[in-house]
């Protein structure tokens, strides 16, 4: 490999971006295993996003249930991450969440199959901070049970952070608190003391009170 | 795993996962640090942890013990990854041995646990002359441009260049010593 390529193939690798392709010699492996080993070590960067594995749980899901009517088709390479996906992702995660508990409290044979909660049954918002900044999403899904699931990407922060629901008559329901590492975090829990279709939106805030981020329902 | 023949109660088996969920859920925050560790960026990790599972999954045994499914995914791993070099650049840049990264999958995963990277990349630049190891720390672990590096160490983008290759030089040779 020419010394101009190498350079450009290191730049790839220190900037964390795919690399090639191109053809390597073992000298020149050696030292983008090295230039790999250092750059894996950069702090807070080796752990996958939310958006991801909630994004694969659900290509398996589609995969592995019609996998007796058709051949597994292959993995699509470097599929868009947007929001809306992570989303519907995260309806589908813990919506097979809920199937495996229905599976092992009723020792129901055969696999688990994640069901999509449908239509107006699911309620989605986005976390904005008070500049508009998108910091996550939210999805509610009015069923038995009803449950809210969130995610979130707070820069720089790891700590505690405190839900609350804001409900369409003025009142507000505190949700729970989950753990933020490394800037991430999501939670979900099933929600009785208030009706999906009631809920107006929800505040994210940090323990000593500070305003986080708030979304709203869309529909 | 055995089953209550139709009744409410069943025995599950600890140490079998039971479905095809558990066996992602328990397992794809560990599979991805490993692939990651292998790559060193994202896009890479993510396809190749999803072709893992996507290869994996389907022709299961379900019953097998999580240590011969944590076992399964890892030689699928190794498989997968040495495609990936096969095919992107024609040489085994990284490799997954199954005997020593089973550690990735068995032991607890923490989402602050690290992986064994930063430890060997401390070794590595602990053995480096000062400005070798000063511009492989500006460039993969403090994230700066080659032209930021150079204006830390107040030397021409040309000089940072070339003092990066040696110095990257010098760190695969102690790299290969440590491993032996």
């Amino acid at each position: 490999m020419s010394a101009r390529r190498l350079s450009a193939v290191i730049d790839a690798i220190a900037a964390g971006r795919p690399p090639g392709p191109f053809r390597a010699d073992a000298d020149d492996a050696e030292l983008l295993r090295t230039a790999i080993q250092l750059r894996a070590a950069r702090p807070g960067e080796s752990g996958p996003t939310t958006a991801f594995t909630v994004g694969l749980f659900q290509r398996l899901s589609e995969q592995l249930n019609g996998r007796e009517a058709r051949r597994p088709e292959p993995m699509p390479v470097r599929r868009r991450r947007t929001a809306l996906v992570a989303v519907a992702a995260a309806a589908m995660l813990v919506a097979g969440t809920a199937a495996v508990t229905e599976t092992v409290n009723h020792a129901a044979t055969g696999r688990s199959a994640a069901r999509a909660p449908q239509g107006s049954e699911v309620r989605t918002g986005t976390f904005q901070t008070s500049n508009g900044k998108v910091l996550g999403q939210i999805v509610a899904y009015r069923g038995r049970p009803s449950w809210v699931f969130m995610n979130v990407d707070v820069p720089n922060y790891s700590g505690p952070i405190k839900c609350m629901l804001q409900v369409d008559n003025g009142s507000t329901v505190a949700f729970g608190v989950f753990a933020v590492r490394n800037g991430i975090g999501q939670f979900s829990k099933t929600i009785g003391s208030v009706d999906v279709s009631d809920l107006r939106g929800a505040v994210l805030a940090t323990p000593t009170g500070s305003a986080v981020a708030e979304a709203t329902f869309a529909g | 795993m055995a089953n209550g023949g139709g009744h409410n109660l069943h025995v599950v088996d600890d140490d079998v996962y039971g479905d095809w969920e558990t066996v992602y859920r328990d397992n794809v925050d560990r599979l991805y640090r490993l692939m990651y560790a292998r790559v060193g960026n994202r896009p890479d990790a993510e396809d190749l942890t999803s072709e893992v599972f996507s290869t994996a999954l389907p022709p299961m045994r379900l019953s097998a013990s999580k240590g011969e499914v944590r076992s399964y995914l890892l030689m699928t791993a190794k498989t997968v990854l040495a495609s990936h070099w096969r095919r992107r650049i024609g040489q085994p840049v990284t490799t997954i041995d199954p005997g020593t990264d089973i550690g990735y999958l068995t032991e607890p995963s923490e989402r602050e646990q690290p992986s064994d990277a930063p430890r060997m990349a401390g070794k590595i630049l602990d053995g480096l002359p000062e400005r070798y190891r000063r511009i492989l720390e500006l460039r993969f672990l403090e994230a700066c441009s080659i032209k930021e590096a150079a204006h830390t160490m107040q030397i021409s983008v040309s000089n940072a260049k070339v003092l990066q290759h040696r110095a990257l030089r010098m760190a695969a040779n102690l790299a290969l010593e440590l491993e032996q």
